[in-house]
């Protein structure tokens, strides 16, 4: 594989400091940290009812719209 | 120590060989002996993942720049942090973007639309910023969040939305494109093999930084728009005067409204948010580049206003009061609005629009391409980058070529009702764009994943007032697109 010339990491030097970049730029974190799933409360589980609603109502409308173009 | 790193990183050569004195799996150092030992970077990238490996001499170039204090690496710098921001903004100024912006002069001139392009510069500023926010923080894009954070009936809804949006709008890319070639000659066939060409060249053979800057040369195309104004010779103190007398031309009429709309839905629309956000995580922006990402989209979305406002300048001047045979966007045709271009101030100027056409289409594409594809590649676990060859990274790379082949053969298909198409992408958009926005909201407001970096009170009032607004004309366009009489 091509190497990196060294001017690109002079500011690695230990390992150290190449664990600190790695933890830094969060290189190896991906998949690693589960992203749990979210409790829907207070305002949000009234957003998430009027966009259902939203949803539902846009789709008949949409379904007669395209009955009438059709 | 091994480290296998779950779900998306199954694969064999994904398994991590790590030294003792790395980082464990909880982020935690295993053995704090190693300030002193020397390290052979070279060898720690070549035992990384090809993405990881690409994305992390990325970064190592961006340390060594902020380490540097000279002028010049500060500057180096700030050029190599940006991207994602102006390429979604200036992709936003797409075919169906500036055929609706040329449409738009051409009927109501130099006036409203003027002031409210400049408005649209912190309406799309504060929405896209939350992107940034997101993916500096979660490291993940939108599509996966949405499906990990509110389950798969969203997950799947806003994945299924925004594939048949995606590739609906690359049909309108592909018209653009083909109409753009048209003025030179070029057959629409062969238009087509060009524009998919051009477009796997870029997506296919660059790893994400060079794709990157390829994909900013092609927008820097987009700023065609903007010397093409001088040629018109526009009453520059009309398009003053337009904000300090701004006022809506004859009342707010169903055109009004229907072209009111159209500008909105351009200006923002679902997919810009999955793609800014994705293409974040793939050049590696972390925390500390929030500032960095702001700067990016703030100049993105300034350029996405000048050319847009320069296309309603050139059209407000040379095409309104042409006298189309209707004096709606039916009548106001992009074949009508070049042709009159072409009479009143020549040629040059018409060919000039009809790259700009062409380029707009061909930007769209990569951005749009690239937005399917990232999304579904976190909708179900693959690999994810541009820095993924294509043989490594294919299940990454096939569905958004897919979908620009499927638009690609509908553009030559005799009689296919692309008015009909393109009607059926701005109702998907309007449906889709509320409950994008909402887990947009939500996730930034998510302090066990947002931590420090939520939105702040002025932050959620803006963005609270500009969704508002988007959702209510979102519904009042989707509405109005099938029942013409409703609005």
């Amino acid at each position: 594989m091509e190497k990196l010339n060294k001017k690109y990491y002079d500011f690695i030097k230990t390992e150290d400091d190449w664990n600190k970049f790695v933890k830094k730029e969060k290189l190896l974190e991906y998949g690693i940290k589960p992203v749990r799933r979210a409790k829907i409360k207070g305002w949000a589980k009234f957003a998430f009812i009027v966009i259902r609603i939203y949803i539902a109502i846009m789709i008949v409308l949409i379904v007669l719209g395209f009955l009438h173009v059709l | 120590m091994e480290i296998f790193l779950p779900s998306v990183y199954n694969y064999s050569f994904y398994c991590i060989t790590m030294n003792a004195g790395q980082l464990d799996n909880t982020g935690r150092y295993a053995n704090s002996d190693t300030a002193k030992i020397p390290v052979d970077v070279n060898l720690k990238l070549d035992s990384l993942p090809q993405d990881i490996r690409l994305r992390a001499i990325d970064r190592l170039k961006i340390g060594s720049l902020r380490h540097s204090k000279s002028r010049m690496a500060r500057m180096l710098l700030m050029f190599a942090l940006i991207g994602p921001g102006i390429l979604v903004m200036i992709a936003d100024n797409d075919a169906g973007g500036v055929i609706t912006y040329a449409q738009t002069g051409s009927i109501f001139g130099i006036g409203f639309f003027i002031p409210f392009m400049v408005l649209m510069i912190p309406v799309a500023y504060i929405v896209q910023e939350m992107t940034i926010r997101l993916a500096a923080v979660t490291r993940r894009g939108h599509a996966e969040m949405i499906w990990k954070r509110y389950g798969s009936f969203w997950g799947a809804f806003s994945l299924i939305d925004l594939l048949i949006a995606n590739s609906l709008t690359l049909v309108t890319e592909f018209i653009g494109i083909t109409f753009g070639m048209s003025i030179f000659g070029i057959k629409p066939i062969y238009a087509v093999i060009i524009g998919i060409t051009f477009v796997l060249a870029i997506t296919l053979t660059l790893r994400y930084h060079n794709w990157e800057r390829a994909s900013l040369v092609v927008a820097a195309f987009n700023i065609i728009f903007i010397p093409l104004v001088f040629f018109a010779h526009p009453n520059w103190l009309l398009v003053a005067s337009s904000f300090g007398n701004w006022h809506v031309p004859s009342g707010f009429s169903t055109l009004f409204i229907y072209v009111l709309l159209a500008n909105l839905g351009t200006t923002i629309a679902p997919w810009m948010l999955f793609f800014q956000q994705s293409s974040e995580v793939d050049k590696g922006t972390v925390p500390e580049d929030i500032k960095a990402g702001r700067r990016d989209t703030f100049i993105g979305a300034c350029i996405m206003a000048s050319v847009a406002i320069a296309i309603l300048i050139l059209t407000g001047t040379v095409v309104f009061n042409a006298h189309a045979v209707d004096a709606t966007t039916v009548g106001y045709n992009i074949s009508f609005i070049l042709a009159t271009i072409s009479q009143k101030i020549g040629a040059l100027p018409m060919k000039l629009f009809a790259l700009g056409l062409i380029d707009a289409g061909l930007i769209a594409t990569i951005a749009i391409t690239a937005s399917t594809s990232w999304a579904v590649g976190e909708a179900f676990g693959w690999p994810k980058s541009i820095n993924l060859s294509f043989l490594t990274g294919r299940k990454f790379y096939i569905p958004g070529i897919a979908s620009m082949f499927i638009a690609a053969i509908m553009v030559l298909i005799p009689d296919v009702p692309l008015g009909f198409l393109n009607l059926t992408v701005q109702v998907i958009a309007s449906i889709f764009m509320p409950a994008a926005m909402l887990f947009l909201l939500l996730l930034v407001n998510d302090k066990e994943i947002m931590g420090i970096h939520v939105n702040g009170r002025i932050q959620n009032a803006a963005a609270v007032i500009i969704m508002g607004v988007l959702i209510l004309m979102s519904g009042l366009y989707g509405i109005s697109l099938v029942f013409p009489n409703m609005v």
